[in-house]
């Protein structure tokens, strides 16, 4: 179940004209819970509106530097991201759930590799991380990062950047890709497509020596490359993704409250979407859950456990009042959005609708 | 190009997906339910081989079917972890069926699964002894290790490393099963007994492998979390076994 602690802003900085830097306390008895691994990254909560919303960003220091931080860039029409640009104050205070994710691979110190990463805007929090993380304890490996950005502008972190390339002297190279500003190598102008990617492997990166390749970016750019890897060669085992999603996953609508006068029918009408397709049929309010109805009338309804604790027969009631008889899996966060479990669930109003596919 | 692209348009490229948070919906469902399915296999499939530690005739066997049943414990605990990223209580699941339950030897139930258990049908049927135990792994182990590499490139990240690092330590236990067949065959008791179990287990572990022309494998294709079809998967095991079987002079 989800834990979150309180941590406080210990510090924002101004990064780029849409991106800050967060740097983040957690209280003593947190300290261990909050020991980051590189690439990880924070979850964090907040009630917009009376609305809880939940967001993920990465932690942008690397382990060594003994400070939580993340970097939060706005995007457009971004609730919480854009609130932490504009709003966020040293001395407030955030929760968040203790670092999570995969993002990373075990650091060797005695062992010699060659590192390659590509960083899409915002994608860089958890490169970066793992760029300071790795030079710093496995002193015999090389990383060089491709990153790519709409102008000069817009790049973050770009001074730290180039400090590091200067603290790990002929250790990092950086490969900057401007889409819309022209810079002397026609290389470096544009978006990483597929030609560009050619380009890169043939006349600036050896790919045959890279061990590992990070990626985190946009859906596009994590596509191209995969591709333009495994066409060269590259095993899947090397190649580490971090999906940074574009789409917007929108405002947590509370579920509206129904002003139905009282439903005492014994049965219940239920309109059952999936994959699309809705099927509309008639229920007992006793005795029938709303997952074994949709698997009678032919619906291939996912569920696993049918006793209240996987969570794999989740779906959103968009109509209607339902009760379930047990709940493990879902948080209070979700069953306010309209989430039930409907292996457990039984409806109490003379209609509903339900959705597995919201 | 643009910056942005449907999670579906990514997914039928190719794409994949790293964290609770990239899902949707459906997607979520269809995985929670393959992870469910590989959990409750391998707990289920752990709980029967236990019984098998005392049916052992040496040693070495004992040893064998004990690192199986900790071996295939762990890989459950391993994907029921993922499934606790989702939401799942994990201490909740782990002991929400019991896992060494059987049915009957006799009960025929197709590839259907029973209840809330989603284990593979083959686990619901009893082993009978060590030579039984045997036959049951070396089938069971060889069709594991084909669904497994299957399973190698779907298109949650997280559960792809995992079942990467757990496919050599399931082909390793196929490996056990071979060896020991092997034993049993060298005497004409045991090769009896061998070919009895084969034919009991055989169709039981191909029932393992899901419907032709599956409607639900055509959803799992869209998602990235399938790539060959059930029946393709079948024809390959058949193909194996008959060659294990043959070079062990069993069939």
């Amino acid at each position: 179940m989800a834990r979150f602690h309180s941590l406080q802003v210990t510090d924002v900085r101004r990064e780029t004209r849409d991106a800050v830097v967060v740097t983040l306390a957690p209280q003593d008895e947190d300290r261990g819970a909050f020991d980051f691994t590189q690439g990880q990254y924070l979850t964090f909560r907040r009630k917009f509106d009376g609305e809880e919303l939940r967001r993920s960003y990465s932690i942008c220091a690397g382990r060594d530097e003994g400070v939580l931080r993340v970097g939060i860039k706005r995007v457009d029409g971004g609730c919480f991201s854009t609130w932490a640009n504009e709003e966020l104050r040293i001395g407030d205070r955030l929760e968040a759930m203790p670092p999570m994710g995969a993002f990373f691979t075990a650091i060797e110190p005695e062992i010699s590799k060659s590192y390659l990463g590509f960083a899409g805007g915002s994608g860089i929090t958890p490169v970066l991380s793992i760029i300071k993380t790795t030079l710093a304890r496995e002193p015999r490996s090389r990383f060089t990062l491709v990153y790519a950005n709409r102008q000069i502008s817009s790049i973050m972190f770009r001074e730290e950047l180039e400090d590091l390339k200067n603290t790990y002297l002929g250790r990092l190279s950086i490969l900057h890709v401007l889409e819309s500003e022209a810079q002397d190598i026609d290389l470096f102008t544009g978006r990483i497509d597929a030609d560009k990617c050619a380009a890169l492997f043939k006349h600036w990166i050896d790919l045959k020596s890279v061990d590992t390749v990070f990626i985190c970016g946009p859906e596009p750019m994590m596509l191209t490359i995969a591709a333009a890897l495994r066409d060269r060669g590259m095993r899947e085992e090397q190649i580490k993704f971090e999906l940074f999603a574009s789409s917007q996953p929108g405002r947590a609508r509370r579920k509206s409250e129904s002003a139905v006068a009282a439903d005492r029918g014994a049965a219940c009408e239920a309109t059952v979407t999936l994959d699309g397709a809705t099927r509309v049929f008639k229920m007992p309010k006793q005795g029938q859950t709303l997952l074994e109805a949709a698997l009678k009338n032919s619906m291939d309804a996912p569920y696993a456990c049918k006793a209240g604790v996987c969570s794999t027969c989740r779906a959103k009631v968009i109509e209607g009042e339902t009760e379930m008889e047990v709940n493990h899996a879902l948080e209070d966060y979700e069953v306010r959005q309209g989430y039930v479990l409907t292996c457990q669930c039984y409806p109490l109003s003379d209609r509903v609708v339900v959705s597995y596919d919201q | 190009m643009s910056d942005t692209m449907p999670i579906e348009e990514y997914l039928l490229k190719g794409g994949v997906l790293t964290s609770p948070d990239n899902v949707t919906p459906r997607y979520r469902g269809e995985l929670l339910r393959l992870m469910a399915s590989f959990v409750d296999s391998e707990l289920a499939g752990a709980a029967g081989f236990a019984d098998t530690i005392n049916d052992a005739p040496g040693i070495k066997e004992r040893i064998a079917s004990a690192k199986i049943v900790l071996e295939k414990t762990d890989h459950a605990g391993r994907v029921l972890e993922i499934m606790g990223s989702f939401g799942a209580d994990t201490d909740r699941y782990a002991v929400h069926h019991p896992w060494g339950a059987r049915l009957t030897r006799e009960a025929d139930i197709g590839a259907a699964r029973q209840g809330g258990d989603m284990r593979l049908s083959v686990f619901h049927y009893p082993l009978q002894g060590w030579i039984d135990a045997v036959v049951m792994n070396m089938l069971m182990g060889t069709a594991g290790t084909i669904q497994l590499r299957e399973l190698t490139h779907v298109s949650y990240q997280p559960l792809a490393e995992v079942f990467r690092a757990v496919l050599p330590r399931e082909a390793h236990h196929t490996e056990l099963g071979i060896e020991a067949l092997k034993r049993i065959a060298e005497n004409e008791d045991g090769a009896t007994a061998a070919r009895e179990a084969i034919a009991y287990w055989r169709p039981r572990v191909a029932a393992s492998f899901g419907l032709s022309g599956s409607t639900r494998y055509e959803t799992l294709a869209r998602f990235g979390l399938r790539h060959t079809p059930n029946e393709t998967l079948l024809s390959e095991w058949q193909a194996a076994v008959d060659a294990q079987l043959a070079a062990l002079n069993l069939n």
